[in-house]
């Protein structure tokens, strides 16, 4: 009786841990995207990056050739709008991940043929497409409405760094109307 | 022992085995999905949708905001030709030709995963900063010792190297297991 009573406890005992790990794995993508967001700064509004050295450690394996700046985004309180000039000569790409970490969206300088980036973000409705050309835009639907949109300058000759910062710091990321998503006004 | 005292033993005890499962399923354990060529790994899933559970937290560890594979081509090295574990003591030799891509790098990072702490700032050589030799190849040197040209630093501790391919040539999207890729040969230890 005595030795039936300690397998139910240990029987137990590997149910929580099987349910913890379980649990555990299927949030973990969800609370590191969280965590990275988070790192960002505020959501709605366009972060840039400085360059990339020894004390950056925001994300995980950075590349120093590159320059980053993000845009958390919370499409609970609206549509946001991307706008971002596209560096002449040199790699650029804007990305956007949801909070899974899925990359669900990604074009570069080539693909967007030198013409410079009008993106609107719309939360997405079942069964509709990913991206497409609205009057000139490209309308991206996010799969989750929180997320992160990514761009990606590279310096490709550092006597250009000045420039390409420059070009990039133009960039725009911003709830349509002006709202933003992250604190509420008093007027 | 009363069952309750019992009870909150099972849930500590499953609770720790749980969260100690997941640390080296996802953490420490390989991810699935891997490739190898010559030294550098790399692996299909990263930058991807979708994917069972496990999958998608080991994307979210080792891959947090990578691009997808069409975009960019991660590779890693931890380990020289010979197959031999990379020492932070020891001087490597990169060698080879541009690999089929719009832009490469190479970048040293220490097993934090952040870049490797050196006053230069010699983190990394790309196919627009490596001096090419008269035919075309190049060599970067990767030691604790700084080096005339294409150096990238270490700081005699332990480290791994990524490979970068921007826009890579179609045939690497296809078969990243059998792309040119520079060897890492290992030239001296102290």
């Amino acid at each position: 009786m005595k030795a039936l009573e300690w397998i139910g406890w240990i029987v137990l005992t590997l149910v929580i841990a099987f349910v913890v790990h379980v649990a555990s794995v299927r949030y973990l993508p969800h609370a590191i995207m969280h965590i990275a967001m988070d790192k960002m700064g505020a959501v709605n509004e366009i972060h840039h990056g400085r360059r990339v050295d020894e004390a950056s450690r925001g994300v995980v394996r950075p590349s120093p050739d590159l320059l980053y700046s993000s845009c958390p985004f919370d499409l609970s309180k609206g549509t946001l709008e991307v706008k971002a000039p596209v560096p002449p000569g040199t790699y650029w790409s804007v990305s956007a991940f949801d909070t899974e970490t899925n990359n669900f969206f990604a074009l570069n300088d080539r693909q967007i043929g030198g013409q410079p980036l009008e993106l609107i973000l719309l939360p997405t409705h079942g069964g509709q497409e990913p991206a497409m050309h609205i009057a000139g835009q490209l309308v991206v639907r996010a799969p989750t409405e929180r997320g992160l949109i990514l761009f990606r300058t590279l310096i490709n000759d550092d006597r250009n760094f000045a420039t390409i910062d420059a070009i990039r710091r133009q960039a725009t990321c911003a709830l349509q109307g002006g709202a933003r998503g992250g604190t509420s006004s008093g007027g | 022992m009363n069952v309750f005292w019992k009870a909150l033993a099972a849930l500590v005890i499953g609770t720790v085995l749980g969260l100690g499962l997941t640390w080296f399923a996802i953490f420490r354990g390989a991810m699935p999905g891997g490739v190898s060529d010559g030294s550098w790994k790399t692996n299909l899933l990263i930058g991807s949708a979708g994917g069972d559970m496990a999958t998608r937290a080991s994307v979210a560890v080792h891959g947090l905001l990578a691009l997808n594979r069409s975009e960019t081509v991660y590779y890693t090295a931890g380990t020289d030709s010979a197959g031999d574990k990379l020492d932070g003591a020891c001087t490597y030799r990169i060698a080879g030709r541009d690999p089929a891509t719009r832009w490469w790098s190479i970048t040293a990072y220490a097993s934090d995963d952040y870049l490797i702490p050196n006053p230069a700032h010699r983190y990394s050589v790309s196919k627009t900063s490596v001096v090419h030799e008269a035919d075309g190849t190049f060599a970067a040197i990767v030691s604790p010792k700084a080096a005339a040209r294409n150096w990238i630093a270490t700081a005699g501790k332990p480290y791994s190297l990524t490979l970068r391919l921007y826009n890579p040539d179609p045939s690497v999207v296809r078969d990243p297991a059998h792309a040119a890729l520079p060897s890492i040969t290992k030239e001296g230890c102290p």
